[in-house]
């Protein structure tokens, strides 16, 4: 486990524009990216400009909300039929959903 | 061109522990790791809900038993707990992923900055109990998170199919993520603290800790510093061997690693450098790793907070009730047993190698003290009870269980109550119950349908007291003296090694209920005056 990049160049090159697309599994028209770029650009920007800021001695905020989260009790409740799962599998192999193979155990974790 | 002269493993590892929490991490369907689950009836694909299938709508509901159960971890390995916990979305796409993201905590982990004193293997590999040295381990951090699905490769039975299928019953249930700093240098040191973290987790009832089903889950990061001929050192670049689920899987890893990484250099010249790093996994079979696809840099799993979760604050209140609700942890009971009871290095490791049995242990000690056994001789009384006549029926029954179950009967399971241990050992202590006896005794109270039953008044009916009657010693003796009127002769003759002899003929006659000591003095003064 990495630390968080800090060294984020405040203006995004097509071919990052690019890789982010593809890691998300979209595949935008070249208008689309370049559009994406001056946008995704503009918000680094902004970052940026946040970091110049002297933040010594300010707590970090952990979100932008004041709330916090209400903990559930660890108490079973309903689940959904296996048949509803079946239902919406493009592929099945009952009861299993059906996938093009893949090997290895596991994409992350 | 200089030569290698030296090599120097250096390994850190990670653990995923399932937490044995009743529901899944975010949602309310029952989860595979809790110890009431019974996987025999659970159908595939059968332990889901809205949210496990990443549904549009469902949201998540932190479960408040994992970060208890998170923290508790946390707190036994020395760690910070966050007062603020924070929730991040990390995403790839894999089929045993259903919603695209697995949600986890990247850079506010509930648990941080611990370290852990591991008492460290000999060179054969176990610990020395009597006389060893402690390594401190650093802990970088343990974090909560949600397990991916199940992907599976042949169909139920072992048929083979062209694709793969998914299982989603583990999907979501939570996992603990402990991360440690590579302080281990050799494979005997990461095995010593997997299973030390192991017995910790059981103790802490976080886990049942039964690898074969994947409660815990090794990848340890391995490379290597090699010292060259002409001084230079090299640090060859970082493998992380994923998803080990067995000691042997971890030892063999790392041995293979440290023997193949200075060739690997060799052959390659690749030093350890940002995105050097690779992903391997281990054959079983063959005992080697085998590439795996090239990790993606933490950046590619575009971390970002969750938006559908809170924070989560642990206040002083909770942390102060979960530190409370620790247990005394295994080494620490293993140092008290030796320096307090007087136990063996290798008796006290044998009751702490299990929750509960160390519990029962020392609830039989309570109950010892109670039915009168003096307080200081009672915790070597109750070990050797339960590591003599319990071991002994604890093996039998395992050896008996259906064959091919990896069932181990413990002591604390034979049937046998605390209170009918401290009564054997209070009779014992008494004179009133001889060593056979209390055997006997014992292995008939471990009998289904005896939990309530009175050990003494058992005793009593079956016979098995000691018998204080000087007419039935005197007749039991002589009929002793005239069965064996050469060792007799022997005695007379100031012969002691003879004596023997003619007191098992006593015992014999008794049917075990003479006291032996008595029987040795009843004797001497018949044939000696």
């Amino acid at each position: 486990m990495s630390t968080p990049p800090t060294n984020t160049p405040a203006a995004l090159s097509i071919e990052a524009v690019r890789k982010v697309a593809k890691l998300a599994r979209l595949s935008p028209t070249p208008e689309k990216a370049q559009r994406y770029q001056g946008q995704l650009s503009s918000i680094l920007t902004y970052i940026d400009r946040l970091r110049s800021l002297d933040l010594k001695g300010v707590e970090p905020m952990a979100s932008p909300l004041d709330a916090t989260s209400n903990l559930g009790a660890d108490r079973p409740g309903p689940t959904l039929p296996t048949s509803v799962l079946m239902d919406m599998a493009p592929q099945k192999h009952e009861p299993f959903i059906r996938v093009p193979k893949v090997l290895g155990d596991g994409g992350g974790a | 061109m200089a030569e290698i002269a030296s090599v120097q493993l250096k390994v850190g590892l990670e653990i995923h522990v399932q937490l044995a929490t009743r529901t899944k991490m975010f949602c309310r369907a029952p989860s595979v790791a809790c110890r009431e689950f019974d996987h025999k009836q659970s159908e595939p694909n059968s332990c889901i809900d809205p949210l496990v299938l990443g549904l549009p709508g469902s949201l998540p509901v932190i479960n408040r038993e994992a970060v208890q159960m998170a923290m508790m971890v946390g707190l036994a390995l020395g760690c910070s707990i966050a007062p603020l916990t924070r929730w991040d979305r990390k995403s790839y796409f894999y089929p045993d992923l259903p919603k695209s993201y697995q949600i986890s905590q990247y850079d506010l982990p509930l648990c941080f900055d611990g370290a852990i004193d591991m008492p460290l293997p000999g060179e054969d590999g176990r610990v020395n109990w009597d006389d060893y040295d402690t390594k401190r381990i650093g802990i970088i951090r343990a974090h909560l998170e949600e397990d991916a699905g199940k992907l599976l490769h042949e169909a139920p039975g072992g048929l083979p199919i062209d694709y793969s299928i998914v299982d989603l019953n583990r999907a979501g249930c939570p996992l603990l993520e402990i991360v440690t700093h590579p302080d281990f240098t050799t494979a005997d040191e990461v095995v010593a603290f997997a299973q030390m973290l192991r017995n910790i987790c059981r103790f802490l009832g976080v886990s049942e800790g039964v690898l074969q089903k994947g409660h815990m889950r090794f990848e340890p990061n391995i490379n290597t510093v090699i010292t060259l001929t002409d001084g230079r050192l090299v640090k060859t670049s970082i493998v992380e061997v994923k998803n080990l689920n067995s000691f042997k899987a971890v030892r063999g890893a790392i041995e293979y690693e440290f023997a193949e990484q200075p060739k690997r250099w060799q052959r390659e010249k690749v030093e350890m450098s940002p995105g050097s790093k690779s992903t391997r996994g281990w054959d079983d079979v063959k005992m080697q790793t085998v590439l795996q696809r090239e990790k993606e840099e933490a950046a590619d799993y575009r971390y970002f907070p969750d938006p559908d979760l809170l924070p989560v604050v642990v206040d002083k209140n909770w942390l102060e009730q979960t530190r409370a609700s620790i247990p005394q942890l295994p080494m620490a009971r293993l140092k008290r047993y030796i320096d307090d009871f007087g136990l063996h290095a290798k008796e006290a490791a044998a009751l702490v190698d299990e929750r509960d049995v160390c519990f029962f242990y020392e609830e039989c000690i309570a109950a010892a003290k109670q039915a009168g056994v003096e307080s200081g001789k009672a915790g070597k009384a109750v070990a050797n009870v339960l590591l003599q006549s319990g071991a002994k029926r604890a093996n039998e029954r395992s050896a008996g269980a259906s064959a091919g179950s990896t069932e181990q009967v413990l002591i604390s399971d034979l049937g046998i109550m605390p209170k009918q241990v401290g009564q054997i050992l209070a009779m014992r202590e008494r004179g009133e119950l001889g060593s056979n006896a209390a055997d006997e005794l014992f292995g008939l109270l471990c009998e289904p349908g005896q939990a309530a039953t009175d050990a003494q008044a058992l005793a009593q009916q079956r016979g098995m007291l000691i018998v204080r009657d000087d007419a039935a010693m005197g007749r039991w003796c002589d009929e002793a003296i005239a069965q064996n009127a050469k060792a007799a002769e022997d005695v007379k003759a100031g012969k002691d090694a003879a004596i023997g002899r003619l007191v098992g003929a006593v015992m014999k006659l008794s049917g075990g209920r003479a006291d032996a000591a008595g029987v040795r003095e009843a004797l001497i003064k018949k044939l000696r005056g």
